[in-house]
């Protein structure tokens, strides 16, 4: 396992975690120059280096304003779309586990990623290297306001930990509403994974910490896990329910979509998405195996249209060509 | 200059829209702005910077961040007419602070303090950091919880009781942390 690969275990229903921090240099504006820019990504990379345990993990890489790599490390969750857009600086483990953000509205944005529900080893993690690079570059920080960052809404811990949860069948019944307004009121915010207002393509939902001051980052952490974990029972408990009103019905839509990624040889990424979708729930319900759930997400985001090159339908008959070998050896329990 | 609307106050915001080839400016008093709406016609702009979804760092506030931060602050186009306040340390103004809603550099908190205090306590529900700090070498840090404690104290006389659940339960978390 490489150095920051970070495993919650996928239960099928949390997919991934993630926990962002943004920090400032102490002595900086907040808005740079380019040149200002490279100078603290060089800075930081140098202090990185200087750790002989982490440094050789990670790598330096210029953004280049909307070019294809930018792009993809967008769908790779691994840098904002305003830093494709506007360029910037990218330090990245070899794994991609922990990412630093250099050019957005703040001076770092250092990122970790997991897979399953394990945002309290994300933030573990993410403390960890924002202290190697503070012993190194003190950052802007106040007694009162915590860290101090370009926007007001992220002053204090300057965390935002969140969770990609599968809710296909909570959306369905329309409850998924509620559970937006409990979330709410337990101070976090759910949205949809693939777009701001758009729908949830294949019931995937993101639920974040909204506060950032007022609570350390171990308790907005704990509080977020917790909602997250009544979410997911909420969605088990729908899924039972319609298994008990209609198996044969659900079982048919869940075979029909694994026979499908077995067998389609051009797809469309919406098709496809929803799919993966139903695989999940058939995987989670035991109704399909012989496909790894994590795998299949995995896949879930390496089939998207700036992962793929081609023109359209090239496209389509590669994601199918990708979905074919994963789905190989699905198995009808 | 006197505000056009009421006559009386003074007109610290100037206005100018353009629709349909039609151009109206006017001076107003802070009260008369509000009166007009005037925040209300750009919270479609404000909106539009809320593509958070896939980035979580902006604000979470949605559709109602616009209006909060208009009500906050007051409207995001109107500009400051005479002396305007400038932070010492960045030259943000205080107009660029309301239209863009991000401070310019950490001075800034301290410069805009009035404005962004009560903007903070809104968003977050609290005006006290908990938590990580940096380490100073200089000086050994004082025993966390101790400081909570501390903290704690003001919260209750200052009957900031909110606040001070969140401290007691930052408090039961570390000390069940050191159990």
């Amino acid at each position: 396992m490489s150095m920051f690969e970070i495993h919650g275990g996928f239960t099928g229903l949390a997919a991934s975690s993630r926990v962002r921090l943004a920090r400032n240099l102490k002595g900086y504006p907040f808005r740079l120059t380019d040149a200002q820019h490279q100078e603290i990504a060089d800075k930081v990379f140098a202090t990185l280096q200087n750790n002989p345990t982490i440094g050789p993990e990670f790598e330096k890489k210029q953004i280049i304003p909307r070019s294809t790599e930018a792009s993809q490390l967008v769908e790779e969750h691994l840098i904002s779309p305003d830093l494709a857009q506007n360029g910037g600086w990218l330090i990245v483990s070899g794994d991609g586990g922990v990412s630093i953000m250099i050019g957005e509205e703040d001076h770092l944005r250092l990122q970790v990623i997991g897979s399953g529900l394990c945002p309290k080893e994300c933030l573990e993690t993410a403390n960890r290297i924002a202290a190697l690079i503070e012993s190194a570059l003190p950052f802007a920080y106040d007694e009162r306001l915590g860290y101090l960052t370009a926007c007001p809404t992220n002053v204090g811990t300057g965390l935002r930990a969140s969770i990609m949860l599968h809710l296909p069948l909570l959306t369905a019944t329309g409850e998924i509403n509620q559970m937006v307004g409990y979330a709410g009121s337990r101070g976090c915010a759910v949205r949809g994974a693939y777009g701001e207002g758009s729908k949830a393509v294949g019931g995937f939902y993101q639920i974040s910490n909204q506060v950032t001051l007022g609570a350390s980052a171990a308790e907005l952490t704990d509080k977020l896990v917790e909602t997250a974990t009544t979410i997911i029972d909420a969605e088990k408990k729908a899924r039972e329910q319609v298994r008990s009103r209609n198996e044969a019905g659900l079982r048919d839509r869940i075979y029909r979509a694994a026979g499908t990624l077995r067998s389609a040889y051009l797809i469309e990424t919406a098709e496809a998405v929803q799919c993966i979708s139903d695989v999940l729930v058939g995987l989670q319900m035991g109704m399909l195996s012989g496909i790894d759930p994590q795998k299949l997400y995995t896949l879930e985001q390496r089939i998207r249209p700036a992962m793929l090159t081609g023109a359209p339908q090239e496209r389509d008959q590669k994601r199918a060509s990708m979905l074919r070998e994963a789905a190989q050896n699905i198995r009808f329990a | 200059m006197k505000c056009e609307k009421c006559g009386k106050n003074e007109a610290t915001m100037y206005y100018k829209e353009t629709v349909g080839g039609v151009t109206r400016e006017m001076h107003l008093c802070p009260e008369c702005a509000q009166k007009e709406n005037l925040g209300g016609a750009f919270e479609n702009a404000f909106q539009s910077m809320n593509h958070f979804w896939s980035d979580p760092f902006h604000s979470f506030l949605g559709g109602g961040f616009g209006s909060l931060w208009n009500d906050m602050l007051g409207s995001p186009t109107a500009t400051m007419l005479g002396t305007e306040r400038k932070c010492p340390t960045c030259g943000m103004t205080e107009s660029e602070l309301r239209r863009t809603g991000r401070v310019g550099c950490p001075d800034c908190y301290n410069t805009f303090s009035d404005i962004l205090n009560p903007y903070v306590q809104k968003i977050h529900g609290a005006t006290q950091h908990i938590g990580t700090a940096p380490a100073s070498p200089e000086q050994p840090k004082a025993d966390p919880i101790e400081s909570l404690r501390a903290q704690l104290k003001t919260a209750v006389e200052n009957e900031e009781y909110e606040q001070a659940a969140r401290l007691r339960d930052e408090i039961r978390r570390m000390e069940g942390e050191q159990k």
